[in-house]
């Protein structure tokens, strides 16, 4: 069957060639970083971020929810790393896996709480990030370390760990082009859009969620475990900061959810707007950061890519 | 010996219910209004102890004065807040859960600020009645927490007076009912709104005052706590319900403390969050749904 030629189809593959273009260029400059002498601290966590922003968006673009209490998988990710490779010895080369696993896992554990919606689903996940927190705060302190915390006493390795954020960055966005595209993606939006409708066209609502929340955790704790490795060490109290979890919702809400390319661009930004402009000014950081927030629910509350598709719906056929 | 804990434990447990209660009712006027998760309460609470605070160091004023002061200046805040924030808000896709978002991003702003004016340090107010404490059964209480529970409880009476007694808090709780209806009966709702914004927060900043009288500690970063009990108060409650939220503070306060008494002091958080999410799948709706109100 020759479908190439629907306007509809040739829409797709413009938008999927510019998708990949950007892509491609974003990740050979990132690449030459370190060959070029630039800063890799700089980058390492605008890949952090543009992997926490976008694996976000599968969560909340796609399916429609807010997890408030993101940054569980991402401090559950840093712990095992560190507890994995301080106190049991084992290479890198698994710990970090295995922070994606126990991400997944605790998806898994907090997976009944999809059934909730709106504001009750965010105060809970709120809680169970808490819950975490405190869980690790009242482990043994030969365990966790107590509010001290973990020194991996491994190697530091800064362009290795670079490397390896590159890489689990380009996974999550492929992760997320191919959901754009995919089924699998088509009854998450029909699911955000209107849930029993989807339900009725036969999606199996559980079932989908599920595969979007459990995508949605990996990266995160993958997050987690690289940067406890990047840093060398993990505490409680850092690693489980409501402050993570604000800072990937507004890069994601900044880009704009819901669109593959959004939260790329929102996390570029933001974080380069972060570089330059507030960290000059520690005591304000915060009071900017909050600023900031308001001032985006208030003038652009669907992001940078978000608003412009709205203002330019022609747009649409170039942005994934 | 463990009978004499338990008394202490529910004597203090009523005491710092009581606080959370108001925190809850006062969450919950806004909720049930404006349909606004407010992340910022904390820090409008903790707002209201720096106001004491402040009060106290400049003035030598006794915190319970501070709590009227207190209630009138976050009232005008509130007000000023909702002319400011909310006509815009209304129009978004999702109102509550970006709500929700900017309501934090106020939290950070109200933090940041209270940094700047009085700095990381733990701050509390010197203030001592006489007696320091009284003798109920066989413990003492400190006069202060008894002084906050008995003016907690006299600001509760005074609310449900108003909401109950008078028009304008008629058609408050008539807004928490059916915000379409009211409009068709003549209330104006962008005044009825601006004016639950203000008791909500005003309430916030006259708790404050009684708080630095049970907690006498406080600082720049305390809100975020008292927020989260904020919310797990009006989930047990039932959101957008003010009376619930009320039975929610007293169950958590007196559950909170005598957990301590059973288990180390720093696990006693993760009871009062097990509660939260056991009473979200037990009973969604919290402890009262939306019945009770009628």
């Amino acid at each position: 069957m020759e479908s190439a030629s629907l306007p509809e189809e040739r829409a797709r593959r413009l938008r999927n060639l510019l998708w990949w273009s950007v892509l491609a260029g974003l990740v050979t400059w990132l690449a030459a970083v370190p060959l070029l002498g630039g800063s890799i601290s700089f980058c390492f966590f605008l890949m952090l971020w543009v992997t926490m922003a976008s694996g976000f968006n599968i969560i909340s673009g796609f399916t429609g929810y807010m997890p408030f209490g993101y940054v569980a998988f991402y401090g559950v990710g840093a712990f095992t790393t560190a507890i994995l490779t301080r106190k049991l010895g084992v290479p890198l080369a698994l710990s970090i896996p295995a922070a994606g696993l126990a991400g997944v896992i605790l998806s898994l554990l907090f997976a009944p709480t999809l059934k909730l919606s709106g504001i009750y689903f965010a105060i809970v996940s709120l809680a169970l990030s808490i819950i975490c927190r405190l869980a690790i705060t009242n482990m043994p302190e030969a365990w966790t370390g107590g509010s001290y915390g973990i020194q991996l006493g491994a190697r530091s390795e800064p362009v290795k760990s670079f490397y390896v954020m590159l890489v689990v960055m380009v996974a999550c966005l492929l992760t997320v082009t191919w959901l754009a595209n995919s089924r699998l993606g088509k009854a998450l939006r029909a699911i955000r859009d209107d849930a029993d409708a989807a339900e009725a066209m036969g999606v199996n609502v559980p079932r989908v969620r599920l595969y979007a929340w459990m995508l949605a955790a990996l990266f995160p704790s993958l997050c987690g475990g690289i940067e406890a490795w990047y840093t060398n060490v993990v505490d409680a109290e850092s690693a489980f900061n409501v402050l993570i979890t604000a800072k990937t919702i507004i890069y994601a809400t900044a880009g704009g959810l819901g669109t593959v390319m959004g939260p790329v661009v929102g996390a570029v930004v933001l974080v380069w707007v972060d570089e330059l402009i507030w960290q000059r000014f520690p005591l304000l950081n915060l009071f900017l950061l909050g600023l900031a927030i308001v001032l985006l629910i208030q003038f652009m509350p669907r992001g940078i890519v978000g608003g412009l598709l709205r203002a330019y719906p022609r747009l649409r056929r170039f942005v994934l | 010996m463990y009978s004499f804990l338990l008394l202490n434990a529910l004597i203090n447990g009523v005491v710092v219910g009581a606080m959370y209660a108001l925190i809850g009712c006062s969450l919950n006027v806004l909720y049930g209004v404006l349909r606004v998760v407010n992340f910022a309460h904390g820090e409008f609470v903790v707002g209201g102890a720096f106001l004491a605070f402040v009060l106290f160091e400049q003035f030598g004023l006794n915190p319970v004065a501070s709590a009227p002061i207190g209630f009138v200046a976050f009232f005008i805040v509130g007000a000023a807040l909702y002319y400011l924030l909310m006509p815009r808000l209304a129009k978004s896709d999702d109102p509550e859960t970006a709500s929700f978002l900017m309501m934090y991003g106020v939290a950070l702003m109200g933090a940041a600020i209270m940094l700047m004016l009085f700095e990381a340090d733990t701050r509390s107010i010197d203030y001592s009645f006489d007696p320091v404490s009284v003798k109920i059964a066989s413990v003492y209480v400190p006069t202060s927490r008894l002084v906050a529970l008995a003016v907690n409880l006299v600001i509760v009476a005074a609310l449900a007076w108003f909401l109950y007694r008078t028009l304008a808090g008629k058609a408050l709780r008539a807004a928490i009912m059916n915000r379409e209806a009211i409009q068709i009966v003549g209330v104006n709702l962008h005044r009825l709104s601006a004016g639950a914004f203000g008791l909500a927060l005003g309430l916030a900043g006259a708790t404050g005052a009684l708080l630095a009288m049970v907690f006498p500690a406080f600082s720049p970063f305390s809100g975020p706590d008292y927020t989260l009990i904020g919310f797990i108060i009006i989930v047990l409650g039932g959101l957008g319900h003010p009376v619930g939220a009320i039975v929610g503070g007293v169950l958590f306060g007196v559950v909170e403390q005598v957990a301590t008494v059973f288990l180390p002091q720093a696990m006693a958080p993760m009871v009062g969050f097990s509660i939260l999410i056991l009473a979200i799948f037990l009973k969604p709706t919290g402890l009262f749904g939306r019945v009770a109100l009628r």
